[in-house]
């Protein structure tokens, strides 16, 4: 006769094979679903292309991360003024603040089962600029002098000067820290860091990895059994190409997917009131602006800028561009950056408007074009609205729709041939110097329009290696008035990130690279 | 002359043809607006690094040097690498194309065997009731925009009726697809013997041929009338009337004077719909040519757009050979002609 315990064990498996029986949560293979635009065209942090960065951010984490708070719905927000170990597990660092030593945490594992070292950071240093792309310009700008192995888990950064940028930075994922030991298998002489591989394949120590991918149909990631720091809920991510927003629209209504990317504003409006839907709004990240070129008649006239910003409906923008669903911009910098001000004071006054203008001689107001591309949704009606607005102070706009390549090459630094022009102030690291240099030093990466404020760019320059907070903070403000006296960004609204979910899916956070963090998200019924 | 001396023909014909459309559109995609190079180098580019991308990709130098080394390269069977794929063209047609012609295929030939005798029946008594109503159908089908029909069809039957499967590619995710061997899903399920993959595919392929097909048969329908109407009113076939012919054996007369024409007008349909096909893809998320080249227009992506222009003239060579082929099989004279 049959031991009464096997027979237990037998119809327990037997139960559970025919699904009459829960798994256990640990053995279980969860799958998210998502409706993306296009399936990722490439995985090397370094080259920006479609789904690049989307797929990147699951795939390489930084040796910092940024601190996490208790937001006021009460549930957990980023802190992006403070910085704490990821990757590393401490750091230490110099009187001068020059010079950091991170320890690794030892045990992180890579899906190909390499350990995380020191010696992949340095090659990733090194990969970085030896491609001279994205990972360079990252490092610059956090002034890394140079990288080197201490011992097996100890790596030490040599700054050209202190600075605040540098551990927001590290909490990026370019450049990437890649599992070196995997993707030297893959180099060749023409291509000593397999660039080209790694174009193709992910190779980190984040939490997922990708598995397939099928161009124009799917990609699937599946999660790294290796990671160590919180194992996530889904161990398998397809991620599904599906252009059509209104196509992926219908698919999160009728729950064949858990996530539809960049649903349009309209929709964003009906899907709220749909409680099969979960619609996650932040006011992040960046600002919907209009920018001067400085040096570029009729905008080389701070009058002429100061009238145009009087000139702006904010309110008509508000809800004719933005539905209602925007928060208007008061700054170069806005919330969550510390340091953010209402220094952008500027309302609505079309007598202001005019009277600066006669002031400026132009009585009989004067023509400008705005150019504008199809890089964000956005552009178009803001420029329609632009035009409508100006007009009420004698100023006849017209808009000009650009293709978005022109517009990147014709905003490209030092080249500036864009008099006046639609953007979107953003950046992945929330630290407000970071922020200013980068939007709107003279030699800023997101310098766009030319700008060139030498009071500003003594501020900025100043604040980047201040290590006083109070006086830190005091020139961040000050800047931040000096560049909203100067009148060069028109400041509208902050679009907002809104992510759509099945209403089952919990645990979304948003990072300051306003990209999702598959980790983070569970599906609960 | 035999069949593969015509071939031969066709392909000597085809060459300059071929070198032509290169050519042009070669020209075409640099001497436009777009920029790759800003598109590749990301947002926070400077000067340096753009002119540093762009000596990569040869385009800092003269245009016919551009061309002149791609041709060097296209007769070794490479056509460059997608700037935004990360891989060989080649490549990434040979992944996009079967979903395509798979796609375009089962339009116009379902196309061709509802328009056709749609078109012959309407002419046998022009401005009848039956002629009325399949002009109306055909006047229904050209009017229609592809990219709406989609948009309807996946509203009414699966979002709200829930009888089609989720418009997310040509197979269900649920489902292993199985191994590739000509590129169809619905074919290699079938040789495959993964029945649950074919019924899943046939099922996923609904929606869009029937939007497809309802594109496809509108034009069918109006030429097959008009050259049908023609034919009914030449002489031999008053005179077949006039001798009392039976009314089949008027109408087997008539379809084999207008089956040239007609096939002709079929071929050129389906290499019309194969360059169409983008929006159709675009909805229902097919991955198959048409939205990878207009992907590639729009992102400026030059290798890939040459490499669909250029799959594109290759594969209106073949159907306008094969329509020739067909052609001079139907009508002696034709051969004789040649």
């Amino acid at each position: 006769m049959a031991h009464p315990r096997r027979v237990l064990l037998a119809s327990v498996a037997l139960l559970t094979s025919l699904g009459l029986l829960p798994v256990p949560a640990a053995a279980q293979d969860r799958t998210m679903v998502m409706a993306m635009v296009t399936t990722p065209r490439g995985f090397d942090p370094d080259i920006w292309v479609p789904g690049q960065i989307e797929s990147s951010v699951n795939v390489y984490e930084g040796l910092t991360r940024f601190a996490t708070r208790q937001g006021a719905n009460g549930r957990p927000e980023v802190d992006p003024g403070r910085v704490e170990p990821h990757l590393a597990e401490s750091w230490t660092v110099s009187e001068d603040g020059k010079e950091y030593v991170f320890r690794i945490r030892p045990g992180m594992m890579s899906p190909f089962g390499n350990e995380l070292t020191s010696a992949d950071v340095v090659w990733t240093f090194e990969k970085s600029n030896a491609q001279r792309r994205t990972g360079l310009f990252i490092r610059n700008v956090a002034r890394i002098e140079s990288v080197e192995a201490v011992s097996r888990y100890e790596v030490r950064f040599r700054l050209r000067d202190a600075n605040r940028i540098f551990l927001s930075a590290l909490t990026l994922h370019i450049p990437a820290l890649f599992d070196s030991t995997e993707a030297k298998k893959h180099a060749t002489a023409e291509d000593p860091f397999a660039t080209r591989w790694l174009g193709s394949n992910t190779a980190g120590f984040g939490p997922y990895h990708v598995e397939s991918v099928q161009p124009g149909q799917q990609a699937v990631f599946v999660v790294n059994r290796g990671y160590q720091l919180g194992q996530p809920f889904h161990t398998r991510v397809v991620w599904r190409e599906v252009p059509s927003p209104a196509t992926r629209v219908a698919l999160v209504r009728t729950g064949q997917v858990h996530y539809a990317e960049q649903i349009p504003l309209q929709q964003i409006v009906d899907l709220r009131r749909d409680r099969r839907i979960r619609v996650e709004s932040v006011a992040a990240p960046g600002s919907a602006t209009v920018r001067m070129n400085p040096a570029s008649p009729p905008f080389d006239d701070v009058r002429v800028r100061r009238a145009i910003a009087y000139a702006t409906d904010y309110n008509a923008i508000g809800e004719a561009v933005f539905l209602g669903l925007g928060t208007r911009s008061r700054s170069m910098l806005n919330p969550p950056i510390p340091g953010a001000i209402d220094a952008y004071t500027y309302d609505t006054d079309y007598d202001r408007a005019r009277a600066l203008l006669a002031e400026a001689g132009h009585p009989n107001g004067l023509d400008i074009t705005l150019e504008y591309s199809t890089n964000w949704w956005w552009e178009e009606p803001l420029a329609l609205q632009m035009q409508a607005s100006l007009a009420r102070a004698g100023i006849r706009l017209t808009p000009k729709r650009i293709p978005a390549t022109e517009m990147t090459a014709r905003r490209a630094i030092r080249v500036w041939s864009l008099p006046m022009m639609t953007h979107l102030t953003s950046s992945f690291v929330p630290d407000p110097s970071y922020n200013m240099f980068l939007t709107a030093h003279s030699r800023g990466g997101s310098n766009v329009n030319g700008n060139n404020n030498p009071e500003l760019d003594r501020l900025i320059d100043a604040s980047v290696v201040e290590r006083d907070d109070a006086k830190w903070l005091e020139m961040i403000a000050e800047a931040q008035r000096v560049q909203a006296e100067s009148a060069t960004f028109i400041e509208t609204f902050l679009p907002g990130t809104h992510e759509v979910f099945v209403s089952c899916m919990e645990g979304f956070m948003w990072r300051p690279h306003n990209r999702l963090v598959w980790k983070d998200l569970a599906c609960r019924r | 002359m035999s069949v593969g001396h015509f071939l031969l023909r066709r392909l000597v014909v085809a060459v300059p043809v071929a070198l032509g459309i290169l050519f042009v559109t070669f020209m075409l995609v640099r001497i436009g607006d777009q920029d790759p190079v800003a598109m590749l180098a990301g947002p926070m580019a400077d000067a340096p690094m753009l002119e540093r991308i762009r000596a990569e990709l040869m385009l800092d130098q003269p245009l016919l040097t551009q061309f002149w080394a791609y041709l060097q390269r296209l007769v070794q069977g490479d056509l460059g690498r997608s700037w935004q794929g990360n891989a060989p063209v080649t490549h990434e047609i040979a992944a996009h194309l079967p979903a395509t012609l798979e796609l375009v295929t089962l339009a116009v030939g379902l196309g061709a065997l509802i328009g056709v005798p749609l078109g012959l029946r309407a002419a046998e008594r022009p401005n009848g009731w039956f002629d009325q109503v399949s002009r109306f159908g055909s006047l229904f089908g050209f009017s229609l925009p592809t990219y709406w029909l989609g948009l309807m069809a996946i509203f009414v039957f699966f979002y709200l009726l829930g009888w089609a499967p989720a418009p997310m590619g040509r197979v269900s995710m649920m489902v292993t697809p199985p191994p590739p061997v000509t590129g169809s899903v619905l074919i290699d399920s079938l040789l495959a013997g993964n029945w649950e993959a074919a019924r899943s595919a046939a099922e996923q392929l609904v929606l869009p041929v029937a939007c497809f097909t309802i594109v496809a048969t509108a034009p069918i329908i109006k030429h097959t009338r008009a050259i049908a109407i023609e034919v009914m009113g030449s002489d031999y076939i008053r005179y077949a009337r006039a001798c009392g012919f039976p009314r089949n054996l008027v109408r087997r007369i008539a379809l084999r004077a207008a089956l040239v024409p007609v096939i002709t007008f079929v071929g050129s349909e389906f290499t019309s719909l194969l360059a169409a096909a983008s929006l159709i893809e675009f909805v229902f998320a097919w991955g198959g040519l048409g939205h990878w080249g207009l992907n590639a227009i729009l992102l400026g992506d030059f290798a890939a757009v040459q490499g669909y222009v250029l799959t594109l003239a290759i594969a209106s060579v073949i159907v306008f050979a094969l329509v020739d082929l067909a052609v001079m099989l139907l009508e002696p004279r034709a051969q004789a002609r040649a």
